[in-house]
């Protein structure tokens, strides 16, 4: 089984704390990706046990980073990082494929429960 | 500008303060920005379009964005390097985000953030209403938020971020 995680998001701070909590939970192998493109062109198929983007990124958006890993690979959790909370939005991109949300601005904790409950 | 517009990003700056630096920021003065100079070293710019269209600006000072670096990355910086100005887009990206979703019935997309440092540049709202300049105390020291917005069928298009 894959151990690796993929995390996009266009801030290097955002990425920061999520690596911090990931390595905090005993993940070792994460890509970062700085926009969508780069986030779609790190993902392989089946190397991934879980995808964590945010929504709003150059290049690609979030939702087509979701569109397209979700076109390859049916099964990989992904998880949206976003400060998109309205209740529209959610349900776009619940219909695009995400697994699960979480809104920013969030506390450690709450990032923790979000990767616990994806096996971390 | 409709002052109803204010209060969301008020509510939003502490929440983001609260949830992600675990400290409280208060609210001082309300003004209106009458000048274009930023009013402190690293500012954080986020355009805002739908049924009202604008932007917001956090504005903070050199020793005010250290001390956030400091508490979302625990490393130490006395210098404004790309940390600093990627956090300070955060933050404002948080609060951008916050209100606007307090806001929802202006149904209003956000841009990515553009960040600006030092003295020598001047953000242009590109709206016929004078932001309005809300002062908040941080721990640290103060910062600003400034919020132009107007709403739909007026012609503002968002900011224009002027270099000398």
């Amino acid at each position: 089984m894959s151990q690796a995680i993929l995390v996009a998001d266009d801030s290097s701070t955002m990425r920061k704390i999520i690596l911090r909590s990931l390595l905090s939970l005993g993940a070792d192998q994460v890509v970062e990706a700085g926009d969508g493109a780069e986030a779609v062109e790190k993902f392989v198929p089946g190397q991934f046990r879980l995808v964590l983007t945010d929504w709003n990124m150059p290049k690609k958006s979030g939702l087509e980073v979701v569109q397209e890993i979700r076109a390859q690979d049916k099964a990989v959790p992904i998880l949206m990082v976003t400060t998109e909370a309205e209740r529209g939005r959610v349900v776009e991109a619940i219909k695009s494929g995400v697994s699960d949300y979480l809104v920013k601005p969030f506390t450690a904790e709450a990032l923790k429960e979000k990767l616990e409950k994806h096996g971390l | 500008m409709d002052v109803a517009y204010i209060n969301p990003f008020v509510e939003a700056a502490s929440t983001v303060f609260k949830t992600v630096l675990n400290c409280n920021i208060e609210r001082r003065l309300l003004s209106l920005k009458k000048t274009h100079a930023p009013t402190y070293e690293v500012s954080g710019v986020i355009g805002l379009s739908g049924k009202a269209t604008g932007a917001v600006v956090l504005s903070v000072s050199a020793p005010v964005a250290f001390k956030v670096v400091e508490t979302l990355l625990g490393t130490h910086v006395e210098e404004i390097n790309p940390d600093v100005v990627d956090a300070v887009g955060e933050l404002t990206n948080m609060i951008a985000g916050g209100a606007k979703t307090a806001l929802s019935h202006l149904e209003m997309s956000i841009g990515l953030p553009s960040i600006v440092t030092g003295r020598s540049h001047s953000i242009n709202f590109a709206s016929r209403v004078p932001p309005i300049c809300i002062l908040f105390d941080t721990p640290w020291g103060p910062m600003t938020l400034e919020v132009g917005l107007e709403t739909e069928g007026a012609d503002g298009t968002g900011p224009n971020l002027n270099h000398n």
